[in-house]
């Protein structure tokens, strides 16, 4: 083998000019057109065949769902909490009670949220006796939805306070539970929020105990339970504060019902969730 | 340089030698009597070399953009920002681990050889404070006096002071391969030219010398060569720029597509940020990371399996490098021949008989019933001094060891082979007097009593130069019967001496005597100088010719070659009739083929005048090529298929392996002395002799032919072969799941879909399951017989060509690709996430503070359920991925033979490699499920046929594939799809 000669430079571009286009076999990128179209060709048909395939696959696969439930529900056992308004960022909530900018977006996404929770509304949906899970027949193809009403919500309704205590000083905040398919909760389900500082804020529930009526559950999928209205607490945040700026973390949790895990190691989020307020004057 | 010498041979005292801490002493002073070996590469280089080399620059820069994104997640405090820590480390690691495992492959390889270099070690006999003594040869200092013998190796270079009938063989220094005599005498200025001085690692062949050590280790005169050897430049391995090149194409698709999608990713507003991370991802799908450790393990596998047959590589790479040969440049002596002469012919009663020459002779069949083979046979048995060593009555007569010079050997085992206890027919024959074979006489005489009781004749035999011995006689013997040698007879014998001596063979002549009782009596002084009994009118009985005859296992190896289009070239110091009688009888040059001298001759017209186009074979004179020029030379080595080098130099291989190297030629050469050692590194690859090889030669060599012979040169060029094809095999099948572990990426980035499979499944991926079965394939068996192909073109025939890349990437791999992200789908679709709901979701998805995102049901998700619903994601990818490259495992097997043909259960490690590639797929999803760093869950039993229809298209395609191959050679399907 002898040695590597380095090539001119004139030389490399000429044969890459060469490879590009080579006019004497007419060859371009190596290949002649025929040449081009047979592989264009070939890898045409090669692909449509495949996509033919895949789609079809897929659709086999899809056959084998039902449109109304999905058929596994066991990575989602217990259902996650979550509050609205969210922040955009963390859940980190910065308002100046005397700055109506400051929480405009927080009350605003309140009063998009509470909207469905309008009586007008709700005129199909039903009264259910409370306190009791609303099992409905398999064989019902629609199923009926029970009414939660706005006033429920007491001073965090917006029906009275249409800033939703922002201006005040006493924040509410929504928290609701994640929608799960046949969930069923036992025991009596309660929202418990407890702030890290003690005595900081006090903390009123709307409805009362924060109470989440089994009547509510279980869920049967956006498809069949199209008017369903998952049950709010909203928790009313007044800041005990004689400083200005005062950063409160608040957790929420739900408690009293032993099938309903609020203490994941890893899930932050499952059962419970904490958020932190941080109000100026 | 001589003053020095006198200086120092006061210091020693001749008779009593150093003192033992005088020679301490100069040992301090001088350093071992060892050669230093090559100047190696320091250790630590060698292990950066492994570090940096390859695809480690991509991974290390990897995990750097890793650590970045890390450093700057974690000013930004984002809660993931560790996982991008752990893979940083998790690539780092796998650079240094692969790194440390080649590393330590090379050295095991390189150990094996220094194993083999040490295994004889040396003793000199040497005279210190006043006493003989055993030392190690390395103990030797200058000034030492020492003791050699007929069979002993020089342990340094010494100025003989005594020496009696002593001969060295100097083959390994100068390539003269005549024994050379050696005496006190100062004879010549030049060291290289003197009698009197023997050199370090040549052999003495007969007689006794001592002499004081003048030079040691490095300052010998072979370790002056030896350093000069050094500086010949390496040449890279066809098999190390093959791999340079696979690297070149794999990384230049990785950076590629890795930059094509960080500029998509930055237009498509992601943040750089996050496409720096895509890039990471892509780079790591892209480089087959166990892909370069599974060569190895397949180049060490073959190296071993080439030892089993005596072929012992020292550089793993040359393995391939015998393959891709197509030019052997090949010894004579020892390699192509047995390294002893032989009887091959005899001459008598006005016949030739031919005489077997094999190396496990047991019976001579020729006619043994004439009265002449009587007396022949008599002659060739008394008048031979050659004797068996004692105690080796069991040993086969052909591997007897034997005192006296190489044709004596042959005469007394011919003898020994027909008659049977040649010894005990000397002792009844009892010997009288003797003259021993000079020069200047050319013949060799003995007088022996005769074994008849009755008989008191004294009989004299006779043998020597053909001419000459005739020369003393007048009658010959004819079926027993003495007749006069008329003029007739005596053309018989020129005809019978030429043709013998045409066949490249040494002939000797036999005439004896039966001396009359009555001149000389029983008491009759027989007086050798005087010589006072008849040297004339003998009576002749016959020739016999011998040569070094050809292994029996060559000519099928050179034909082997020859059908392998491997063009073998022998080039040899011995005389041209010789050489050319070999190279014919071994097939080198073959039966029909003829010289420009032959066709002269045939045709009667000046050698001139020949078209030198018409001789396929040649014959070169080591004096011709001498004068000739490079162009000469050039036109010589493409004009003719079938060369010889005679009465070349060691110096002339050198030429001779360039001449071929500019022919484009993978050149392979043997050689086994000092001088051949820069040969032996210029060429492609060095073959030294195990057994007559020099160190030098073992030094400069890359392979070592544990017994020196040729056709062992052609197993390993099959070997070479067939792990050329089995590493393409297991390079298309690591190609292949890159692109299904690459698709999800850009998919992932394009549609915004939550991440199929993840860095680190991959990397579980590339040196977890697919390991085993990739080093499996280098066990494949060659799919057609491998030696009835032309050698590989160096710069055409690649390891990775467009074709296999293709037909990975763009056809397999994409196959693959879209039966996992079946699988994917199904898993997503059935806890309730059907696909248009997937499209776009990527950003809500990876948020990690929205925790109630809806699937297709209506369902809410907490961010943690979706991190581990991606898991199962993963693990499902994972499968998929594991199944179908069982079946481009099963596939891979061949190229183009159906898979029947080539047998499913012949390969068993194939099926090791399937079982452990599904085992550890298990393992990981069920038994490491738990492990949230792994990113594994169990998976649904179900999920792991998902993919299945998919591996069964792989399989049925690709034999779709190579039957078209097989119907329709030449064809623009075969063009495209043959790898």
């Amino acid at each position: 083998m002898s040695k590597e000669e380095k090539k001119p430079f004139s030389q490399t571009m000429a044969e890459w000019r060469q490879f590009v286009y080579n006019p004497r076999s007419g060859e371009f990128l190596g290949r002649t057109a025929k040449s081009w179209g047979l592989i264009l060709l070939f890898y045409l048909v090669f692909y449509g065949f495949l996509a033919a395939l895949f789609t079809f696959t897929m659709w086999v696969m899809l056959q084998t769902l039902s449109g109304d439930i999905p058929k596994y529900r066991d990575r989602i056992r217990s259902p996650g909490l979550m509050i609205s308004p969210k922040p955009v960022t963390a859940l980190e909530f910065y308002f100046n009670k005397s700055d109506s900018q400051s929480y405009a977006e927080y009350v605003s996404t309140l009063k998009q949220f509470l909207k469905s929770y309008d009586d007008s509304k709700q005129s199909k949906n039903i009264a259910c006796t409370a306190g009791k899970l609303f099992e409905q027949n398999e064989d019902r193809a629609i199923k009926q939805a029970c009414q939660f009403n706005r006033t429920k919500l007491g001073s965090c309704s917006g029906v009275e306070d249409d800033t939703f205590g922002y201006a005040k000083g006493t924040p509410c905040v929504l928290v609701k539970m994640n929608r799960i398919i046949g969930l069923k909760p036992e025991g009596e389900p309660h929202i418990e929020c407890l702030p890290k500082e003690e005595g900081k804020v006090q903390i009123t529930y709307f409805p009362d105990g924060g109470m989440i009526d089994l009547m509510y559950f279980p869920y049967y999928g956006k498809k069949l339970h199209a008017d369903y209205l998952q049950p709010l607490v909203a928790v009313q945040l007044a800041i005990i504060s004689n400083r200005t700026k005062e950063e409160v973390t608040i957790e929420c949790k739900i408690m009293g019902s032993p099938n309903l895990k609020n203490e994941d190691d890893r899930d932050k989020f499952l059962g419970r969730i904490s958020f932190k307020i941080q109000m100026s004057e | 340089m001589k003053k020095e010498r006198k200086a120092k041979f006061q210091v020693s005292n001749m008779k009593s030698g150093l003192t033992s801490a005088r020679a301490a002493e100069i040992l301090a002073r001088d350093g071992p009597n060892a050669l230093t070996p090559p100047k190696s590469t320091p250790e630590i280089i060698k292990f950066l070399k492994q570090m940096v080399g390859g695809f480690s620059i991509l991974l290390w820069v990897g995990a750097l953009l890793c650590w970045i994104a890390f450093g700057i997640q974690v000013a930004q405090g984002v809660a993931s920002a560790f996982d991008n820590l752990y893979l940083g480390v998790v690539l780092a690691l796998v650079v240094i681990l692969t790194g440390i495992f080649a590393y330590y492959q090379e050295a095991k390889s390189t150990n094996i050889m220094a194993s083999f270099s040490k295994m004889i070690p040396q003793q000199a006999l040497v005279i210190r404070d006043g006493e003989k003594r055993e030392v190690s040869a390395e103990q030797l200092v200058v000034g030492d006096m020492v003791e050699i013998k007929g069979g002993d190796r020089i342990p340094a270079d010494i100025r003989l002071i005594f020496a009696q009938g002593c001969k060295v063989d100097n083959s390994s220094l100068t390539g003269e391969s005549e024994p050379q005599s050696r005496s006190c005498d100062f004879t010549h200025e030049n060291p290289l030219e003197t009698k009197n001085i023997a050199f370090y690692s040549t052999t003495c062949l007969e007689g006794t010398a001592t002499g004081m050590v003048i030079n040691t280790g490095d300052q010998t005169i072979i370790g002056r060569i030896a350093s000069l050897a050094s500086g010949v430049g390496n040449e890279k391995t066809p098999i190390a720029i093959e791999i340079e090149h696979f690297v070149h194409i794999v990384a230049g698709v990785a950076v590629s597509i890795g930059v094509l999608f960080f500029i998509i990713a930055v237009s498509m507003k992601y943040k750089v940020l996050d496409s720096i991370i895509f890039l990471i991802g892509i780079i790591v799908a892209n480089v087959p990371e166990g892909l370069l450790a599974t060569v190895t393990v397949s180049l060490s596998l073959t190296a071993k399996r080439m030892a089993k047959k005596n072929c012992l590589v020292k550089n793993l790479e040359a393995v391939e490098t015998l393959g891709s040969t197509s030019i052997i440049c090949s010894d004579k002596t020892g390699t192509l021949t047995q390294n002893r002469m032989t009887v091959a012919h005899l001459w008598f009663d006005d016949q030739i008989y031919s005489a077997d020459t094999s190396e496990e002779q047991t019976t001579q069949s020729f006619d043994q019933s004439s009265q002449s083979w009587a007396a022949l046979s008599k002659v060739v048995t008394l008048c031979n001094r050659a004797e068996f060593k004692p105690g080796q009555e069991n040993v086969p007569i052909m591997k007897r060891v034997v005192v006296g010079d190489a044709s004596e050997t042959a005469l007394l085992k011919f003898a020994e082979v027909i008659l049977g206890d040649v010894m005990g027919i000397r002792k009844r024959n009892r010997k009288l007097a003797e003259i021993p074979f000079n020069s200047t006489n050319k013949f060799q005489l003995s007088i022996h009593e005769t074994e008849d009781p009755n008989d008191k004749r004294f009989l004299m035999v006779m043998k020597g130069a053909p001419e000459r011995i005739l020369e003393r006689c007048s009658t010959i013997m004819i079926n027993g019967e003495e007749q006069p040698l008329d003029r007739e007879r005596a053309e018989a014998f020129q005809t019978a001496y030429m043709e013998l001596g045409g066949l490249g063979e040494r002939v000797l002549g036999f005439c004896h005597l039966y001396l009359p009782e009555d001149e000389f009596p029983d008491t009759y002084p027989f007086d050798t100088d005087s010589m006072n009994f008849p040297t004339s009118n003998l009576c002749f009985v016959g020739l016999l010719s011998m040569i070094d005859p050809p292994r029996s296992t060559v000519p099928d190896a050179v034909s082997k070659c020859r059908s392998a289009g491997i063009k073998v070239i022998m080039v040899t110091g011995d005389h041209p009739i010789t050489a050319k009688a070999i190279a014919k009888s071994v097939g080198i040059i073959s039966a029909n083929s003829e010289t420009v001298e032959d066709i002269a001759k045939r045709l009667n017209v000046p050698v001139e005048q020949v078209n030198k186009e018409d001789a396929r074979a040649a014959v070169i004179n080591g004096m011709e090529l001498k004068d000739m020029t490079t162009e000469q030379l050039d036109e010589i080595l493409i004009n003719h298929s079938e060369i010889v080098f005679a009465r070349t130099s060691p110096q002339q291989k050198l030429i001779i392996v360039e001449g071929c190297q500019r022919q484009d030629a993978v050149v392979a050469v043997t050689g086994d002395g000092v001088n051949d050692s820069p040969a032996l590194k210029k060429a492609d690859i060095g073959i030294a002799m195990g057994i007559a090889g020099s160190d030098a030669a073992k030094n400069a060599a890359d392979m070592i032919l544990l017994d020196d012979n040729f056709a062992s040169i052609v197993t390993g060029v099959e070997e070479g072969r067939l792990i050329f094809d089995n590493l393409k095999k297991t390079i298309a099948y690591t190609l292949t799941k890159n692109i299904a572990e690459l698709c999800p990426f850009l998919i992932y980035i394009i549609a915004s879909v939550p991440l199929p499979i993840g860095t680190i499944t991959i990397l579980f991926i590339d040196l977890g399951t697919d390991i085993i079965p990739s080093v499996a394939l280098a066990y494949e068996k060659a799919e057609s017989d491998i030696m009835n192909r032309r050698p590989r073109h160096k710069k055409k025939d690649r390891l990775v060509n467009e074709q296999l890349a293709v037909y990975s990437y763009l056809q397999i791999g994409i196959i693959q690709s879209i039966g996992a992200f079946l699988a994917y789908f199904t898993v997503y679709a059935e806890q309730g996430w059907l696909p248009n709901t997937l499209l776009g979701l990527r950003v809500n998805w990876e948020d990690d503070y929205y925790n109630d995102i809806e699937d297709s049901y209506g369902q809410e998700w907490t961010r943690y359920q979706r991190t581990y619903l991606q898991w199962t994601g993963y693990t499902a990818f994972f499968v998929s991925i594991t199944i179908q490259q069982v079946a481009d495992l099963i596939i891979r097997k061949t190229r183009r033979n159906s898979i029947f043909q080539q047998g499913l259960l012949r390969n068993k490690v194939i099926w090791v490699g399937i079982v452990s590639q599904i085992a550890i797929a298990l393992i990981l999803s069920y038994g490491l499920g738990s492990v949230t760093a792994l990113n594994f869950t169990p998976l649904r039993v179900q999920y792991w046929f998902v993919a299945m229809p998919y591996a069964i298209l792989i399989w049925v395609y690709d034999e779709i594939r190579k039957l078209f191959i097989r119907q329709y050679p030449g064809s623009w399907w075969d063009k495209n799809m043959y790898y």
